[in-house]
C-alpha cells in the first residue's frame, strides 16, 4: 500500500463539547471547591491519612490543597487490565476512548422474565442478568440490576456476587453495603482467579461505591475505597448529583461538585496505593422540577456525562459514565427513544464504562429485556463511531473501473472480503411484508422478549467450568458471612 | 393604610419570603385577625401556587420558595392562633434513619409540608431511634415522617415504628414512610400509616390522613 506523506486520518467521528479554555475554568472551579471549601469525610482513619498528606482536616471536614490533587493525578495509572475470572482473557482494558457498556447496580425491583411484572429483585435474577450478559455480544461487562431482596438483607450484595461470577467471564462490578462485605467479596474474587498472587496479577472484578452529593464521603463509602485501595483492586467513586437539588442547577457546576466529591476518593487511593485504578464520573443527571424524580431519560444525562468525560481525559481519569436508560415503566417506544439517545452520546464521548443499560423507571426497576435491547443499540454505535476507512483498498477504485457502468459487486473478491463488516441486526425487523406477516407479525417488543428467553434457556455461562473446589470455599465464604451477621444481631 | 391580604398572596406567589414575613407583622400590628391574615392572605396564595403547581405553570423550586414565604408567614402568627387554630395546622416532624446520610428526599418532604402550613420540625440524618420516639413526645406531631435510600437502612423505620408502642405513643401520632426503594407493601410490612411515594403526594396523603 502506497504511504502518503502528510496524510490526515480522522477515522472515527469527533465529538468535543468543551474548549480547552472552558475545561480549565472547570479544573479551576474543581481545585478551588477542593481547597477552600472541601469534603466532609465521615471516617477517621481516612481523615487521619489526609491529615498526614498536606490536607486540613477541621472536624468532619477535609480541604484538599491543589498541590496534592495533583500529586494524586499524576500517579495515576495510564492504563489498567482486568480479566476474566480465570485469568486467561483480558475482559476489559482501560484506556481513554475505550467503551464499555453493561447494566447498573441496585434497582429494588426487576421485571420478571416469565410474567413481565414488576416484583422485588431475587436471588435468582442475578443469575439471570449475569448469563444474559454473558451472552451479549456489546454488553463489555457487568452489573446486576438490583437489590437481592430474598436472602439475609445485610448479605444481599455478596450473594449477588457469589452467584453472578461463577455465570459470567466477563467482568463483573460489584458493590457493598459496607468494608466486611467488600472483604468477603474479594475473598470471593480471590477463590474464583485461583488464589491471592493470581487475583493481584489477574484482578476480576471492579467495585462500585459512591460518596453523597453534595461533597459529602460516608463512613461505609469511603471505607469501602480505602480498602479496594489498599488491596488494589480497581474501583468507582461516584455520586448520583441531582441537578438543581444536591448539585447546582447548571451543567458546569453539577461537573464541578461531583468531580470535587470524587476527587476526595482519587486522593485516597493515591495516597494509600500510587498507581491503583480508580474511575469517577457516575450518573449525573437532573431533579424533575414538576414530578420530583431523577430522570434516568433526560438529554442533560447524556450532555453532562459527555461533558465529564471530556474533563477526565483532561485530567487523566477513566471516566464511569451512563446511558441505555429509561425513565419508562414498560418496555415501549420511550425506552427506545431514550437508551439510542443516551448510548450513541456516550459512545461518541469515549466513556470507559457506560452503566445503567438495563435501568427502568428512572432507575427503580432493573429490566434485562432492556439490556437485550441496548444490546442491539450499542452494536449500532459502535458501527458509526468506528468511521469511514479510507485507505487504497477501501477506495476501491479499481474494482469501480473494472465493474464499469451497468455492472454489479456480488461476484466481487473485494464484496466477498468486506460485506461481512456491515452491521447485522438481531432485533431491527428488515423483512419483507409478506415475511413479517408470515413470521407472526412479531413488534419489537416480542422480539426483545424471544431473544432474552432464548439466551436464557440455552447459554448456560462458564458455571460448569467452575472448579468444584472454588464452588465449596464460596459457600464457606458466604457461611461465615451469615455466621457474622447472626453474632451481631445477637 | 390598611394591608393588602391579596397582595401578600401574590408576594407570597411569588416567593419573596422577607416581603411575606414583614407584610405579615404589619397585618398583626394593625390588629388584622390572625385567622383572617392566614385564610385570605398565606393560604389564598398558597392555593394559587398548588393550582398552577398542578398545571405545569411553576416548578419545584418556585413552589418550595412559595412555601419558605408561607412558612416565615407563619411563625409570625403561630403564637397569635388560638389552640385550635393553631392545631388546625398542624405538626410535621420528619428525619432520616439511623445509618443513612442521604438528606435530599427528606427535606423536599419538609419544605412541602411547610408549603400546607405544617410546622415542621426537621430533625436531621444519621438518627437514632430514641431521636425520633423524644421528638414525638416532646412536640407531639399529627404526622412523623421518615425516610431511608439504603435497603440497609430501611428496617430502621420499623424499628422506630416499635419503640414508639413500647413508649406507648404509638397512637398519638401518624407515620409516614418515603424514600427510593420503600414501597407500599415494605410500609404496611411494618406497622406505617401512610406510604409517601413523593414530595407532592406525601403532603395530600399526610393531610388526608390527620382529616386537615
Amino acid at each position: 500500500m502506497t504511504f502518503r506523506t502528510n496524510y490526515t486520518v480522522n477515522r472515527t467521528p469527533r465529538f468535543s463539547l468543551l474548549s480547552e479554555d472552558q475545561k480549565a475554568r472547570i479544573f479551576r472551579g474543581v481545585i478551588k471547591t477542593l481547597n477552600d471549601t472541601g469534603a466532609n469525610v465521615h471516617h477517621e482513619k481516612v481523615r487521619e491519612l489526609l491529615a498526614n498528606n498536606r490536607c486540613k482536616v477541621d472536624g468532619k471536614r477535609v480541604r484538599i490543597p491543589p498541590e496534592v490533587v495533583r500529586d494524586a493525578l499524576a500517579s495515576l495509572p495510564p492504563t489498567t487490565t482486568i480479566y476474566s475470572w480465570d485469568g486467561q482473557e483480558e475482559m476489559c482494558y482501560v484506556e481513554p476512548g475505550r467503551s464499555y457498556f453493561g447494566p447498573g447496580p441496585t434497582p429494588p425491583n426487576f421485571i420478571d422474565t416469565e410474567t413481565l411484572e414488576r416484583r422485588p429483585y431475587q436471588r435468582k435474577d442475578a443469575t439471570i442478568v449475569a448469563r444474559v450478559c454473558d451472552a451479549l455480544p456489546n454488553i463489555g461487562y457487568v452489573q446486576s440490576l438490583g437489590s437481592i431482596d430474598d436472602v439475609t438483607h445485610a448479605l444481599s450484595d455478596v450473594y449477588e456476587f457469589a452467584d453472578m461470577i461463577q455465570n459470567t467471564r466477563k467482568v463483573i462490578m460489584n458493590w457493598a453495603f459496607s468494608e466486611e462485605n467488600v472483604r468477603d467479596e474479594h475473598r470471593i474474587g480471590i477463590v474464583m482467579a485461583g488464589g491471592e498472587e493470581a487475583f493481584k496479577r489477574y484482578p476480576n472484578f471492579i467495585h462500585y461505591s459512591e460518596p453523597i452529593s453534595p461533597l459529602t464521603s460516608d463512613f461505609d463509602a469511603i471505607g469501602k475505597c480505602y480498602y479496594c485501595a489498599q488491596h488494589r483492586i480497581p474501583q468507582v467513586y461516584t455520586p448520583c448529583s441531582i441537578g438543581g437539588a444536591t448539585v447546582p442547577a447548571t451543567h458546569a457546576g453539577q461537573i464541578i461538585t461531583a468531580m470535587s466529591e470524587s476527587m476526595v476518593g482519587v486522593v485516597v487511593s493515591q495516597l494509600l496505593n500510587p498507581g491503583t485504578c480508580i474511575l469517577i464520573g457516575g450518573v449525573q443527571s437532573i431533579l424533575d422540577m414538576r414530578r420530583t424524580i431523577y430522570s434516568y431519560g433526560a438529554p442533560e444525562l447524556s450532555i453532562m456525562s459527555a461533558a465529564f468525560t471530556e474533563m477526565l481525559n483532561y485530567v487523566g481519569l477513566p471516566m464511569y459514565s451512563t446511558a441505555g436508560c429509561t425513565d419508562t415503566k414498560k418496555m415501549e417506544l420511550q425506552s427506545g427513544i431514550e437508551a439510542a439517545f443516551s448510548i450513541h452520546m456516550a459512545m461518541m464521548s469515549g466513556a470507559n464504562f457506560v452503566h445503567d443499560n438495563g435501568y427502568t423507571e428512572s432507575g427503580i426497576t432493573g429490566d434485562v429485556f432492556q439490556t437485550v435491547m441496548d444490546d442491539e443499540i450499542i452494536g449500532m454505535s459502535r458501527l458509526i463511531c468506528g468511521g469511514v476507512e479510507v485507505n487504497e483498498e477501501t477506495l476501491a477504485v479499481d474494482e469501480i473501473c473494472n465493474v464499469g457502468p451497468g455492472g454489479h459487486y456480488l461476484y466481487e473478491d473485494h464484496t466477498m472480503k468486506w460485506f461481512r463488516k456491515h452491521w447485522q441486526p438481531t432485533l431491527m425487523d428488515r423483512n419483507s411484508y409478506e415475511d413479517w406477516d408470515a413470521q407472526g407479525r412479531l413488534t419489537m417488543k416480542d422480539r426483545i422478549i424471544k431473544k432474552t428467553r432464548d439466551i436464557i434457556e440455552n447459554h448456560e455461562g462458564p458455571i460448569s467450568k467452575v472448579p468444584n473446589e472454588a464452588k465449596k470455599d464460596i459457600e464457606k465464604i458466604l457461611d461465615e458471612a451469615e455466621e457474622r451477621v447472626r453474632s451481631k444481631s445477637k | 393604610m390598611a394591608v393588602d391580604l391579596g397582595k401578600m398572596a401574590d408576594l407570597l406567589i411569588a416567593g419573596k419570603v422577607e416581603d411575606v414575613s414583614n407584610m405579615t407583622q404589619e397585618a398583626i400590628d394593625e390588629g388584622l385577625k390572625p385567622q383572617e391574615i392566614l385564610d385570605k392572605g398565606l393560604i389564598a396564595g398558597m392555593d394559587v401556587v398548588g393550582q398552577r403547581f398542578k398545571a405545569c405553570e411553576m416548578f419545584i423550586p418556585e413552589v418550595l420558595r412559595s412555601a419558605k414565604a408561607m412558612s416565615a408567614g407563619m411563625d409570625k402568627l403561630r403564637p397569635l392562633l388560638s389552640e385550635s387554630e393553631a392545631k388546625a395546622a398542624g405538626t410535621f416532624v420528619i428525619g432520616t434513619v439511623k445509618g443513612d446520610l442521604h438528606d435530599i428526599g427528606k427535606n423536599l418532604v419538609g419544605m412541602m409540608f411547610e408549603g400546607a402550613g405544617f410546622k415542621v420540625v426537621n430533625l436531621g440524618i444519621d438518627l437514632d431511634t430514641q431521636v425520633f420516639v423524644d421528638a414525638v413526645k416532646e412536640h407531639k406531631p399529627d404526622l412523623l415522617g421518615m425516610s431511608a435510600l439504603l435497603t440497609t437502612t430501611m428496617p430502621r423505620m420499623g424499628e422506630v415504628i416499635n419503640a414508639l408502642k413500647e413508649a406507648g405513643i404509638r397512637d398519638q401520632v401518624k407515620v409516614m414512610v418515603g424514600g427510593a426503594p420503600v414501597t407500599e407493601e415494605f410500609a404496611k410490612e411494618i406497622g406505617a400509616d401512610i406510604y409517601g411515594a413523593n414530595a407532592a403526594s406525601s403532603v395530600d396523603k399526610g393531610r388526608e390522613a390527620i382529616g386537615k
